[in-house]
């Protein structure tokens, strides 16, 4: 599935510059250790973290977008250096749960 | 499979969840990290011959070992402390440079650190960082970006490394502070 068909649907507010590009699937942790081992390249990651360290854990496994729920402020340094790097960031009001039911029914699994 | 003619496919395998134990001797300063499989971090202060050990910190973290599927070769990595991606802040580092002239290709440096005292322990070998980077290239999907993990020798000087270790260390913690305020 396209991640602008998903940030459409989701409302997603992009907050950096995005690349589109196709999703396979969903991983969802707050833990940096947890995606270097388990993660797939090409996952939409959920997380509340946002310390600049999750553009560095994203770009090492090749994720496909990160979304920060529950509508948390990201630093303006975690953006700039994702920015950089090409790794996309969106935020949403929704909670995790919230958020992994409307990805669920929009056809995306775990 | 002949190991020495496989191509290799590695897998992570044996992952294990604990913590880096950043301790410091308060008579000679020394500085000292390990990794530790207990629940909880411990805390206490202790002494070993000549040094009187005081826990710094505590990084939740992990370790592992990578496997080649075809040939089942194994790698541990008990010596990798984490990896820290380089985002360019010294034009006199080595690491720095490589960064620059790969940054366009979408090659991205990542440094990989073993414990401290680097000269008194066991230190990742060029063969394993080789075999680390192979591991994460083979996980990624993108065709056009790939990563190269490099030594942390190749750092001119850490203590002054803009860049962080990728750990789990007072992440939560520094986000709920904004929310309360």
């Amino acid at each position: 599935m396209k991640l602008q068909k998903i940030v459409e649907n989701l409302e997603l507010k992009p907050l950096t510059k995005t690349e589109d590009k196709e999703i396979e699937g969903v991983f969802i942790s707050d833990m940096l250790s947890d995606v270097m081992s388990s993660a797939k390249a090409g996952d939409l990651w959920v997380t509340v973290q946002t310390h600049k360290n999750i553009v560095s854990a994203s770009n090492l496994v090749d994720i496909g977008a990160i979304i920060i729920v529950h509508g948390k402020s990201v630093p303006d340094e975690t953006i700039e250096i994702a920015n950089r790097f090409h790794v996309s960031i969106y935020s949403t009001s929704l909670s995790t749960f919230q958020l992994a039911g409307k990805l669920v029914a929009l056809g995306l699994n775990p | 499979m002949d190991k020495g003619k496989c191509s290799h496919r590695w897998e992570m395998e044996n992952v294990l969840y604990g913590y880096i134990i950043t301790e410091k001797c308060f008579k000679c300063d020394k500085v000292s990290n390990y990794f530790t499989l207990e629940h909880t971090p411990p805390l206490e202060e202790y002494r070993d011959e000549e040094h009187f050990w005081n826990v710094m910190k505590s990084d939740q973290s992990f370790k592992f070992n990578l496997k080649c599927t075809e040939c089942e070769t194994v790698v541990d990595y008990e010596e990798l402390l984490g990896l820290m991606m380089c985002t360019g802040c010294d034009k006199d580092c080595e690491v720095d440079v490589e960064f620059k002239k790969l940054e366009a290709e979408r090659i991205w440096v990542y440094v990989a650190f073993g414990f401290l005292p680097i000269e008194e322990k066991v230190q990742l070998s060029d063969e394993k960082i080789k075999i680390l980077e192979d591991y994460f290239n083979q996980r990624r999907r993108s065709p056009n970006s790939s990563i190269k993990i490099v030594s942390h020798t190749k750092v001119k000087e850490i203590s002054t490394c803009y860049a962080e270790v990728i750990k789990d260390v007072n992440m939560v913690s520094l986000t709920a502070e904004e929310d309360i305020t």
